[in-house]
């Protein structure tokens, strides 16, 4: 009983996130549907104190309940990011001018739905756990970018959204089975401490190999890493936007958190358990195998999103790039590359969390997301525009930005981890993404002034500014968010 | 005051551009006012270490050095200071841009935001001049390309747009090289600090053992990727040939006090970068590249001036002169003498203030004609002899004339070239000769097509040059004549630490 709950305590965050989940479906109802920005208002406060009860448990001491919830640090900062991400989202829903705010209490309850999936997936080594956490955060998210329900490209994203998704499940799962056949245990840090792996290795590799390349399709699926990408333009268009930000940013950060906490447990070792010796230098050759998955990831997001018009598209190019350069970090497969790749979320939270935004403001101020629709804008919304430019210089890893001082350190732990050919890829991908990036700065300030208005959200347009100013600041000023990095690694 | 005189000269211009954002749009005298007196109280202070300076300081180290802690994770420091090779570079950098200001009194179009990007790129320039830790060095550098990028694509000519992204892709293509470069030397010298490095270099030190695989890029050795890593990412902002074709659009399509700033001092950065922060640190790959590189400065000298011949319009003329000046900064480094280095270090001095003063003549007579055809012009000498008097001594400085600096400059760099250890730099001297030929060629010839022969009827009414014109000219020749006359104004502050920085390159072998 006193372990029982021991374990409810730990969780406790999960379960706030969860009864808030069910109180706004019940709110919305209770309202017959009428005022859906009450209920938007409720979880952005309810997400506020969750977000404040898991900072108060950063660098806590590690525990595993139920045995097989791991309640560490490395999650909370995970979860935290979710949270965080999921405020600004709800703001998006509230602000979203295409959007109606009558009987959409349901958008709320998804995404706190897919959230309540994150949390359990990075905070596990079980791997049946892990697979329940995907798949709800995967169910959420096709009903999420089906949400229009009238409109075709909301339908087909949702469609090819489930499609691929369900294959990628499956191929997972087909994955995870393979492992547990060939170790008989789900716990990952079972799996690299004990015999079965190690000795499998020694004999023939192959099944092993089999195996972890099919996990990491689950993983690449979810980070959309390229060949797994391809769903990734039509569902972030076909989406509403905040929809598509909350798939871009929160869903693409949890894939990371899961794959990391897998490599990590499979092939590095936590405090838990020590890794057998041949595990560990077989995880040198999967470190090889992402840093060549990486270099395509990036180079192939950068080329494609050069071609497109719609800014909403290019996002959607540009976020599958950046998937590449945190896989630098994963690559280097080692606790510092960890933390470099999480610190570059960090920098990729604030920049596409903004650019989504400042997409999501001219939508719905000029009613289109083409690039040249911005034409001479920038001189009509200078607050917002210019917050846009901090997150382009960002997104292309220039200082004084976060997104500089993320790409830094990735490519320090790439030179250490001997990636030299990849960081000089990484380096000449940033020289590419300026073309396209730039675009959009062409587009809005290059251009003669417009003579149309846009619509005034003064609330938003603020929301955006801190965001812009704030990508500046920890560019300067990088420790606040390093130490929090330094006290979650794995 | 004294002590951090460095940082009051960086961050003037920084305060400038904050009260010019908080300025309303319509009061654009004030933010005129405002900028002049930012650029001004830098230019004051940029005076005040001129005269503080201690030669003496240079021999051995910096002056003015400010360190303070930064960013403790990664161990960058703000640590600034100056020697003689950076001294005279921040003090041009406050001048051009003081001049900038007035010079721009033409442009009409969103004037707040031109004069807040015009003080930040100064914040960023200076930046760079001041820096001696290479992570802050590199923050600066990369600032300077933003306010840029967009003075040249909102206020520029027609082709602006194209001018603008080339100018910021062929950068940025050399700048992130250079940031894995840096990065390679601080995982290999565990510390940020230039002067730190240098010692390293110096001691042997600085090969990249400590880092994974002997610090290889496949196949090729730390010395020698690191090294043309850091020299095409200042190659590229000098530019030297075959990196220069971003130079000319950019040239022709920014307004005329952009093109100043870019001519006087930008190019200047990729030729200081070098000294500062790449030669001295890889010494060993230097002494084997070093006959190579003068080499393409030699190719530079030449091949600028005769695409300079060829051109017809005017401001591409002055921009193409610009990699052809440009060369003689590699040539004289090259060469690795007293003669050689003070002659570089000089000529991108002198080069500041001539190649200012030939785009502000340009300026001049593009906003009266609103064209560059050089063809079109003509017998321009009488309507406006002050334009003719002014334009002949920017141009005399530009083609080397005795009593003139560029003179100084050039002379200096041939004779060090020519007394180099190795022989062979004697030939590049002489192919160099064609350079100076072809160079007044086209200066003369251009000076003969726009004020001599016959005036044709629409120019006759032609107002000469404005004084506001003649403010921002005139301090800028006067430099050109005063340092060719009396250039130990100058070279007394560079000498030493020219001296040191040979030592350094040559202590390594």
């Amino acid at each position: 009983m006193e372990t029982y709950l021991e374990g409810m305590k730990a969780i406790a965050p999960e379960l706030v996130l969860t009864a808030l989940a069910l109180g706004v479906l019940v709110l919305d109802l209770l309202m017959k549907g009428k005022n859906s920005r009450i209920v938007g208002y409720c979880t952005v406060i309810g997400l506020a104190a969750v977000g404040v009860m898991l900072a108060a448990r950063v660098g806590d001491a590690p525990q595993t309940v139920f045995g097989m919830v791991t309640v560490d640090s490395f999650g909370t900062y995970f979860k935290l990011f979710t949270v965080a991400s999921l405020i600004v989202v709800s703001v998006f829903v509230m602000s979203d001018r295409r959007e109606r705010q009558h009987g959409i209490g349901e958008y709320y309850f998804l995404l706190l739905g897919a959230a309540v999936g994150i949390f359990f997936m990075v905070s596990t080594y079980h791997l049946l756990l892990l697979v329940l956490g995907i798949e709800l955060l995967s169910l959420s998210s096709y009903a999420l970018a089906g949400f229009h329900k009238g409109d075709r490209k909301s339908g087909e994203a949702a469609m090819k959204y489930v499609v691929f998704g369900g294959l990628s499940a499956g191929v997972m799962l087909y994955g995870i089975s393979l492992l547990y056949g060939l170790t008989g245990t789900f716990e990952l840090t079972e799996m690299a401490s004990q015999s079965g792996l190690s000795g499998q290795l020694a004999g023939s590799p192959l099944p092993v190999a089999i195996a972890v390349v099919l996990v990491l399709a689950g993983f690449a699926y979810k980070m959309s890493v390229v060949p797994f990408h391809f769903w990734t333009p039509d569902v972030y268009e076909g989406s509403p936007t905040p929809v598509t930000t909350f798939l871009a940013v929160a869903s693409k950060a949890a894939g990371v958190g899961a794959l990391l906490r897998f490599l990590g447990g499979l092939f590095i070792g936590t405090d838990l358990a020590q890794v057998q010796e041949a595990v560990a230098e077989y995880g040198g050759q999967v470190g090889q195998l992402i840093a060549i998955l990486a270099a395509v990831t990036m180079t192939l997001g950068n080329f494609a999103a050069m071609r497109q018009s719609s800014l909403k598209r290019m996002l959607a190019y540009s976020s599958i790039a950046h998937a590449g350069y945190v896989l630098i970090g994963v690559a280097a497969m080692s606790q510092v590359g960890f933390s470099a790749a999480m610190y570059y979320l960090a920098a990729y939270y604030f920049m596409n969390l903004g650019a989504f935004g400042v997409l999501l403001y001219f939508e719905g101020s000029v009613g289109s997301d083409k690039i040249d629709a911005l034409r001479g804008y920038g001189y009509k919304a200078p607050l917002i525009s210019i917050a846009m430019i901090a997150f382009l210089v960002s997104l292309t890893g220039l200082p004084p930005t976060i997104g500089f001082y993320g790409k830094y350190l990735l490519f320090v732990v790439g030179i250490e981890a001997e990636l030299y050919w990849l960081v000089v890829v990484a380096a000449l991908n940033s020289v590419i993404s300026l073309f396209y990036y730039f675009r959009v700065a062409k587009a809005l300030f290059l251009k003669d002034e417009t003579d149309k208005s846009v619509v005034a959200q003064p609330l938003f347009a603020g929301m955006l500014g801190v965001l812009g100013v704030l990508t500046v600041l920890f560019g300067l000023i990088p420790g606040t968010i390093q130490d929090l990095v330094d006290r979650c690694g794995l | 005051m004294k002590e951090n005189i460095l940082s009051w000269i960086t961050f003037v211009p920084l305060i400038g551009m904050a009260i010019v954002m908080l300025l309303p749009k319509g009061a654009t005298g004030l933010i005129k006012g405002v900028s002049l007196v930012a650029t001004g109280i830098s230019l004051v202070f940029a005076t005040m270490a001129w005269f503080w300076y201690d030669p003496a300081i240079g021999a051995t180290g910096y002056a003015f050095v400010q360190e303070i802690p930064w960013i403790d994770a990664i161990g960058a420091n703000y640590y600034i200071g100056i020697d003689g090779i950076s001294l005279p570079l921040v003090w041009l950098t406050a001048l051009l841009l003081f001049v900038g200001v007035p010079a721009s009194f033409g442009i009409k179009k969103a004037q707040k935001a031109y004069y807040a990007l015009l003080l930040l790129l100064e914040v960023g320039i200076l930046g760079v001049f001041v820096s001696l830790d290479y992570f802050l060095f590199y923050v600066f550098w990369e600032i300077m390309l933003l306010p840029m990028y967009f003075l040249i694509g909102i206020w520029g000519g027609p082709r602006r747009e194209y001018a603008a992204i080339k100018f910021f892709l062929y950068t940025l293509a050399g700048s992130v090289l250079m940031l894995v470069a840096i990065i390679a030397l601080r995982l290999d010298s565990g510390t940020f600090s230039i002067p730190a490095m240098v010692e390293l270099a110096m001691a042997g030190q600085l090969t990249g053992e400590s880092l994974p695989g002997g610090g290889e890029l496949i196949g090729i050795p730390f010395h020698h990727w690191v090294f043309w890593f850091l020299f095409v990412g200042f190659a590229i902002k000098v530019p030297i040939f075959p990196f220069h074709t971003w130079l000319p659009d950019a040239h022709v399509e920014a307004p005329t006090p952009i093109s100043v700033i870019l001519a006087g001092i930008l190019l200047k950065l990729g030729g200081y970068g070098m000294l500062r922060a790449c030669f001295p640190i890889v010494p060993s790959a230097f002494h084997e590249f070093a006959y190579f590189l003068a080499i393409i400065g030699v190719v530079s000298i030449v091949y600028g001036a005769f695409v300079a011949l060829g051109q017809t319009d005017f401001k591409r003329m002055v921009a193409y002169s610009s990699v052809s000046h440009m060369g003689y900064v590699l040539l004289g480094t090259g060469a690795l003498t007293l003669y050689g280095l003070n002659g570089a270090a000089m000529q991108m001095f002198a080069h500041g203030t001539s190649s200012a003063a030939m785009f502000l003549v340009v300026g001049v007579i593009y906003d009266r004609a609103h064209h560059r055809d050089l063809n079109g012009f003509g017998g321009l000498s009488q309507p406006m002899p002050v334009y003719w008097g002014m334009t002949t001594i920017a141009f005399f400085a530009a083609l080397g004339l005795p009593t003139m600096s560029g003179f100084i400059a050039e002379a200096l760099t041939l004779v060090g070239a020519y007394n180099a250890a190795d022989s062979d730099f004697k030939v590049l001297v002489l192919i160099s000769i064609i350079g100076i030929v072809i160079c007044a060629a086209f200066l003369l010839w251009s000076i003969q097509r726009v004020f001599l022969g016959k005036l044709p009827e629409k120019y006759k009414d032609y107002p000469d040059m404005t004084p506001r014109e003649i403010f921002t000219m005139a301090p800028l020749l006067f430099l050109c004549i005063l340092l060719g006359i009396f250039p130990h104004l100058l070279l007394d502050k560079m000498t030493p630490s020219i001296q040191h920085l040979i030592d350094i390159i040559a202590s390594v072998q």
